[in-house]
């Protein structure tokens, strides 16, 4: 069965980097009622949860060779 | 509302990971039990957050961040009261018997404890269930893709439709699983920083208190009802859903919940999918986890909408013919706090639960069609390819019947009351009937069946013979409800009622099943095996213990 760790890693991992790329290319781009760079700090949230998923699935992956 | 190309792009990656899910594990699926049921062999952890995921529907973010607008914290009662007691009871309770006796499904269940017709009668109104949730799912999600993207409804259902039945025609359960567990992430993601904000910018929950106890709400009570579950439900006039604690606490705790979460088998599908008796016990329980944290992500942001709405900074609750548009508070606030990129993660995330909302009904429709109508009653004994090809025959069916439920939907305003509403009319009886199957052993087919059916008519008759909100009262008009809501646990209270003396009645009358046909089937009948050795937060009933603790302090946190 397809470890379900790795296409969901691999989409937040990317998913992370848009953001926290816009977060950094665009630092004015602010929402109406929040002066907080919203993209820049969801997007690392996002980037460190993605890559949490595919560590485990590549510790999974190495302990049953 | 106004989307940038980075939104789409968002979207657009999504959907291709949606579907390369579908693509990856087409191969995987060599018999009907691949296709329909999984084979047994989901890891736990999974199978809990599509346990939750499957549920998350329309009706839980759109409904329940306008519920918490038009409503409060008392809405959380369907988490804390609802939900999580009835989710830890399936898992402990139930489980042993829906995976211990190898049933593929909730209605072939009753066929091995009853009997062919109880059978029948669960299988038939299941699938018209299933269908219809998937119509409003499919209905709200067409709203929603009109809105922001512009597109007429036909071709944001059409559209949808097609995305859903793709990947569930490839992967059956198991892509739909997969992709309801990628859905949760996001909706996680795309929802919690919007509650962060909005709390924040509110003034935090102090601030949300203070502010709204200083305002009138539409209905005539005081705004403070918004902050506390407990301290208003006395009576019905003290809280804007207009309920007092025995129908809240008999009617959607017991009956409603117990009802959907103990015999949905869109929801035991789920765990039925798991690859140990264990893990499908713990799954329920597990997923009691988030669901508790749910209320924080779906309802708080809309409480705070309504504090927002009486400071100026700018934001008022969105308006319909005159009175607010609860159904559109969460994606107005997204508008106001997220910029382009994130909103293009929040909106994925809500078009993400409509679409698993209807992919999960899709392959529950599939599981009971195929099994439990089509190889009981049209053409038994075939071999097992002819059954794989009817399922994946039947998800085109389903998502062809579901289109034109979307359109039927389009003429009720309210998703959440109308879907509470046909729960409570077929979910409410049926837990009394599984009630008395798992853990009385002299109930007999015959009570099941009339038990079910009396049920259900007592369900419609107490709808039909009052009325709330201007519903109901085709029958005649004995009693008034103040909501719609306590017209809907009532009408449980009642089905539900009828249903399990009924079942007494007529099985004390009936030639009962002599007991060795019973075991694996029935509690007292049936020794449950304990994990010894392994460690506590593997073991369901340490783990269950842990977790309703966690609920208990929540309810009384915010009492």
């Amino acid at each position: 069965m397809m470890d379900l760790r790795i296409p969901s890693g691999s989409f937040f991992v990317l998913l992370g980097l848009i953001l926290a790329g816009m977060g950094i290319l665009t630092p004015g781009e602010r929402a109406a009622l929040t002066d907080a760079n919203v993209n820049l700090y969801c997007g690392f949230a996002m980037l460190a949860f993605g890559s949490f998923l595919l560590a485990l699935a590549w510790r999974a992956a190495h302990k049953q060779p | 509302m106004k989307l940038a190309a980075i939104d789409y792009f968002i979207l657009a990656l999504y959907f291709a990971f949606v579907l390369g899910i579908g693509w990856m594990l087409r191969k995987k699926i060599s018999t009907s039990g691949d296709f329909l049921t999984s084979g047994h062999s989901v890891p736990v952890w999974i199978t809990s957050l599509a346990f939750l995921a499957a549920n998350l529907g329309a009706q839980e973010l759109v409904g329940m961040s306008g519920n918490g607008a038009k409503y409060g914290i008392i809405t959380a009662h369907f988490y804390w009261v609802g939900a999580v007691p009835a989710m830890i009871f399936v898992g402990l309770f139930m489980m042993p018997f829906y995976y211990g006796s190898r049933a593929r499904s909730v209605p072939e269940y009753l066929k091995l404890r009853f009997d062919e017709k109880t059978r029948g009668l669960n299988a038939l109104s299941f699938a018209g269930m299933t269908i219809f949730s998937s119509g409003i799912s499919m209905y709200a999600l067409g709203l929603l893709m009109k809105l922001v993207l512009g597109w007429s409804f036909t071709t944001s259902v059409l559209c949808s439709a097609a995305i859903v039945l793709a990947y569930t025609f490839l992967g059956g359960l198991t892509s739909a699983i997969y992709n309801e567990v990628l859905q949760f992430f996001l909706i996680v993601f795309g929802f919690s920083p919007l509650a962060i904000m909005a709390v924040a910018k509110a003034g935090g929950w102090a601030g949300m208190s203070a502010r709204l106890s200083t305002m009138t709400l539409p209905t005539g009570q005081n705004g403070d009802v918004m902050v506390h579950s407990w301290k208003y439900v006395a009576h019905t006039a003290d809280n804007p859903m207009g309920i007092e604690v025995f129908g809240l606490v008999a009617g959607l705790g017991f009956v409603m919940s117990f009802g959907y979460w103990c015999t949905d088998f869109l929801v035991i599908q789920r765990a039925m999918a798991a690859n140990s008796m264990s893990a499908s016990r713990r799954t329920p329980v597990i997923a009691a986890l988030p669901k508790m944290m749910m209320p924080f992500i779906v309802i708080v942001p809309g409480i705070a909408a309504l504090a927002l709405s009486q400071m100026d900074v700018g934001y008022s609750l969105p308006m319909k013919n005159g009175g607010p548009d609860y159904d559109q508070v969460l994606t107005t606030l997204m508008g106001k706090f997220y910029p382009a990129g994130m909103l293009g993660v929040g909106l994925t995330g809500l078009m993400a639960s409509f679409m698993s909302g209807m992919a999960g009904n899709v392959t529950a429709f599939n599981t009971v069609f195929t099994y439990d109508i089509y190889q009981t009653y049209i053409r038994p004994g075939r071999p097992d390819h002819h059954y794989l090809t009817v399922g994946r025959m039947t998800t085109i069916v389903g998502v062809a019947l579901s289109i034109c439920t979307a359109y039927l939907a389009q003429s009720y305003n309210s998703i959440n009351d109308l879907l509470q509403l046909v729960f409570s009319f077929v979910n409410a009886p049926l837990f009394g009937t599984f009630l008395l199957g798992m853990f009385w052993k002299r109930a007999t087919g015959h009570g099941a069946f009339f038990g079910l059916l009396s049920g259900t008519c007592a369900a419609a008759l107490t709808h039909g013979f009052t009325v709330a909100e201007g519903k109901g009262g085709w029958l005649g008009q004995v009693h008034h409800f103040p909501s719609s809501m306590a017209q809907n646990f009532w009408i449980a209270i009642m089905a539900w009622t009828v249903c399990f003396t009924t079942t007494i009645v007529v099985s004390l009358a009936t030639q009962p099943r002599p007991e060795k046909e019973l075991v694996g089937l029935v509690y007292s009948l049936t020794p449950l095996k304990h994990d010894e050795g392994v460690s506590w937060y593997k073991r369901p009933v340490p783990l269950a213990i842990a977790i309703g603790t966690l609920a208990l302090i929540l309810n009384f946190w915010f009492a």
